[in-house]
């Protein structure tokens, strides 16, 4: 099965994606794509505390997902793709638009600089251009939390 | 350390100030307030960063929120680097958020939930709401008292006293007694509701409630549970007052 | 409801400030599940039978709501005050569905409220930004009597419109019997609807759903041969 999802969430692994994504899409593994975790071998295993024991977490710096994108997304199991933040999302959608194509936002926090879109969604200008970027060049980009939250497609946000 | 009861106290208010920008974050600042009181005298400086860091953006299922709270007090009496107690604090939101969630909201709640609307059902009455309040609290009440003595115990190996837990095994108990237990409500509660209206009556709200479930397949989160029987009483209303 | 005394309604708006309170902010206690609420809130107006009943209907409601991260949410619980209320004093088959349907109003004016509370402790903070940067123990102190004022304030006055609202409902919509009886149909139908969602969004596709088709099975032969 392909990625299912390709979330940008800043808390990474929590509820939201485990439980409120996770059950109802059926997850079997997360792909966590962050620099600082992919070299830090305590955080990896505070992350991977976080999921049941039937969801695997594979930890990948951006170049090395970009390089296993075609794998995970060949992949028999159901995969979610997870970054912290828009950069890091956008470089894996240059590597493969194919695969990260429907883009999620799921939570991006308050940070100075950063303005209030939507409750989970703070974005500083920059940002939302960024983003408005990834859409011209082909990717669909929406907010929404949890499936149970309304779709907000990016036009509406920024 | 000192302090530790009064900490306790305040983590059930540890959501008081709860806020789309630093979520939990103040009312974490607000227990370990007792907590870091101790650090004033014997390093001040240290102590200000160490209340600066305590109120940061911070965000986990609540009733786990003393393990996050213990460790980075420890952390700050042993001397820990601040942006290495920062990063601990931000990677404990993951778990904590995580499996508390799924060990409380999605687990615990909705099991004690249909064990206590079977109870109404079979006649319990009081009973069943005074037993769902006792045991909850009391799994609650034990929980925070345990979190915040294993994140105090443990400092910054915190990572390591979760996973060697009661709580990874505590969820995969829960989940299916959840699912039971609000499999078995369900039926039960709506038989209770609809016996005295006769077939017409019962099979009139079983139709509603199977519309209910194709329009939530089909609509989604555009159309929520609450929107649509708020939408189904308005068009009976109306259908009514036409004379239908 | 119209005979509800002030010494009721006084207490019914307590009881809706300590529920808004326990639902986020302190002390989480579970007192507002719909349930709890409307059990108290119908022996608060003399009628514990018809707070119930309300309550576990909107206990169905509930069950659909999964608090997750900084998801938003309806608020049940002053939502089940002003429920019950309306309910107490009239045989529940012909005052449930009335009820349910304002209750199920004043609980998405909750969450909504719930909203602007959040919004009103972020501007609180951003007003102490200094101190909270000075590591000033009395700002994040200040800070969080101030939160849990804004939320027990949402509460009682959120359950004091309701009420209100549904004194003035009651004495301009008079419905006949068959329609009372639509709607408490309509209520528990409906209500069985988001129970059901609820349970299988957060059931995935694993063991747990089976454990949910199992207690379905079992509770669907209790209820039939009961």
């Amino acid at each position: 099965m392909p990625l299912v999802l390709c979330r940008v969430d800043d808390r990474l692994v929590h509820g939201q994606v485990v439980i409120g994504w996770g059950r109802p899409l059926a997850i079997e593994f997360v792909a966590l794509v962050d620099g600082g975790v992919a070299t830090s071998q305590w955080e990896q295993d505070l992350y991977r505390m976080a999921v049941p024991p039937e969801i695997e977490v594979r930890f990948a710096a951006t170049e090395d997902a970009a390089a296993r994108l075609a794998e995970w997304q060949a992949s028999d199991r159901r995969g979610l793709l997870l970054t912290g933040d828009i950069e890091t999302m956008a470089a894996l959608h240059r590597a493969s638009p194919a695969v990260v194509h429907r883009i999620n936002l799921g939570g991006i926090h308050h940070r100075a600089g950063r303005r209030e879109r939507l409750p989970y969604l703070y974005l500083t200008d920059d940002e939302a251009r960024a983003l408005v970027a990834l859409e011209a060049d082909g990717a669909e980009v929406f907010a929404q939390d949890l499936p149970t939250s309304p779709v907000v497609e990016l036009r509406n946000i920024v | 350390m000192t302090g530790r009861w009064r900490a306790l106290l305040r983590l059930f208010a540890v959501q008081g100030t709860w806020n789309y920008e630093r979520m939990l974050g103040v009312g974490m600042g607000y227990a370990a307030e007792p907590l870091l009181e101790d650090l004033k005298t014997v390093d001040p400086v240290r102590h200000g960063e160490a209340v600066v860091r305590s109120a940061e953006f911070f965000n986990c299922n609540p009733n786990l929120a003393g393990l996050a709270l213990g460790a980075t007090a420890r952390a700050e009496y042993e001397d820990v680097p601040g942006p290495q107690i920062a990063r601990l604090r931000t990677a404990l939101c993951s778990p904590l958020g995580s499996l508390g969630d799924d060990l409380f909201w999605a687990g615990l709640v909705p099991a004690l939930v249909g064990l206590a609307l079977i109870a109404v059902v079979f006649g319990a009455g009081w009973w069943a709401i005074l037993g769902f309040l006792v045991l909850y609290n009391a799994i609650r009440v034990g929980t925070a008292v345990w979190a915040l003595k294993a994140g105090l115990d443990a400092g910054m190996r915190v990572g390591s006293a979760i996973s060697a837990s009661w709580i990874p095994r505590a969820i995969a108990r829960i989940g299916p007694l959840a699912g039971a237990g609000i499999g078995l409500a369900v039926p039960l509660v709506a038989g209770w509701y609809l016996r005295g209206f006769g077939w017409s009556g019962g099979s009139g709200a079983l139709a509603i409630a199977a519309a209910g479930l194709a329009v939530a397949r089909w609509f989604g989160p555009s159309l929520t549970g609450v929107r649509f029987a708020l939408l189904s009483m308005v068009l009976l209303l109306l259908f009514r007052r036409m004379g239908l | 409801m119209s005979e509800l005394a002030p010494l009721s309604i006084a207490l019914l708006v307590l009881w809706g400030g300590i529920v808004a309170l326990d639902l986020v902010s302190v002390p989480q206690a579970m007192l507002s599940r719909p349930l709890v609420v409307g059990m108290v809130a119908g022996w608060l107006v003399g009628d514990p039978e018809a707070g119930l009943r309300v309550g576990a209907v909107m206990e169905l409601f509930a069950l659909d709501v999964l608090p997750i991260g900084a998801v938003r949410y309806p608020d049940y619980g002053p939502a089940t005050v002003v429920a019950a209320g309306l309910a107490a004093g009239a045989p529940w088959e012909l005052g449930l569905g009335l009820a349910v349907g304002v209750g199920l109003v004043v609980a998405a004016l909750g969450g909504w409220s719930l909203r602007l509370v959040r919004r009103m402790n972020a501007r609180a903070i951003q007003r102490r930004a200094a101190a909270l940067a000075a590591g000033e123990s009395g700002a994040i102190r200040l800070l969080q009597y101030g939160g849990l004022f804004r939320d027990a304030a949402r509460g009682i006055v959120l359950t004091g419109l309701g009420l209100l609202v549904a004194w003035a409902l009651v004495r301009w919509l008079r419905l006949d019997r068959p329609t009372a009886v639509g709607l408490t149909l309509v209520a528990v139908g409906t209500g069985l609807a988001a129970a059901v969602n609820g349970a299988v969004r957060s059931a995935g596709r694993g063991a747990r759903l089976r454990w949910l088709a199992a207690g379905a099975a079992v509770g669907t032969l209790l209820a039939v041969f009961r």
